[in-house]
């Protein structure tokens, strides 16, 4: 899923600072799960902001919202009968809620309140950690399942490199070395002749360096 | 939610949680008078309009 951070509550309050009536509107996907931007998110957020500006003697009014999904066009269009009605309408969703719902609203005025961090999972509770780069031609499975294009620092197809030490990435003690990882796990499969195999160069066509991506199911376009 | 607080200005002091079961009685009294006591002593809340 895609794991977001919650913007600092001071960066909020800035964007909001002239407003007196907003719609903070949540996302029950990927933010909910990674608790930025659910219904408890929402309802925090939007108490938190009501006391600030109450106690600044300039009471703030919020409509909280939820939608399914911010990445839908069909669900977005649930705030086609209100979004007008506030002086700005701010999202809780990842980077891709506020712009669908600006394209859909061009004269609304809408703000992210969260930081889209990266594509990940939750490896205990409260700590997430990115697993996917989203590269758009996946090659895990020649490395037994781990992706060294979002997992190693430098995205090595061929490592480890000097910098690992005691299966740590020198970039951080606290980052794990994703190629002593493969090493290891080859070693213990007896497949780590593997690594010797010559692949071919990578496409990063597919990758964000081919510019915006766009996806086409053929069965579904109507 | 101290944390929270703390961010807009607000005394962290005025909320704390306690984990108790039904069966204390006695420990959910005396935090209540703690809170009480500490509540007082904070003095009327800035969003108190009677202050």
């Amino acid at each position: 899923m895609i794991i977001a951070d919650r913007k600092p509550l001071e960066e909020i309050q800035e964007m909001i600072k002239d407003y007196e009536n907003i719609m903070l509107v949540g996302c029950k996907g990927c933010v909910t799960v990674c608790n930025v931007g659910g219904l408890k998110e929402v309802q925090i957020l939007a108490s938190t902001l009501r006391i600030a500006r109450k106690k600044e003697g300039r009471p703030l009014q919020i409509e909280e919202r939820i939608l399914e999904r911010q990445c839908d066009p069909e669900y977005i269009e649930q705030l086609r009968d209100s979004y007008d009605q506030y002086d700005a309408v701010l999202s809780m969703a990842c980077g891709v809620g506020p712009q669908f719902l600006s394209e859909a609203y061009p004269s609304q005025r809408f703000y992210p309140t969260v930081n889209t961090r990266f594509m990940g999972g939750a490896v205990k509770h409260g700590v997430w950690e990115e697993r996917c780069a989203g590269c758009g031609t996946c090659i895990i499975h020649f490395y037994d399942g781990l992706c060294p294009i979002a997992r190693c620092s430098k995205s090595l197809q061929h490592g480890p490199c000097g910098g690992s030490a005691g299966g740590k990435c020198e970039i951080s003690k606290d980052v794990e070395c994703i190629w002593d990882t493969i090493v290891k796990k080859k070693m213990e499969q007896g497949r780590l002749e593997d690594l010797r195999i010559q692949r071919a160069t990578k496409d990063w066509r597919t990758a964000r360096d081919g510019g915006p991506r766009r996806s086409i199911r053929e069965e579904l376009v109507q | 939610m101290k944390r929270t607080l703390e961010a807009i200005h607000m005394n962290p002091e005025r909320i704390e949680m306690f984990n108790l079961s039904s069966a204390q009685g006695p420990r959910f009294a005396e935090i209540a008078t703690e809170m009480t006591e500490r509540t007082k002593r904070l003095g009327p809340s800035a969003l108190n309009p009677c202050r």
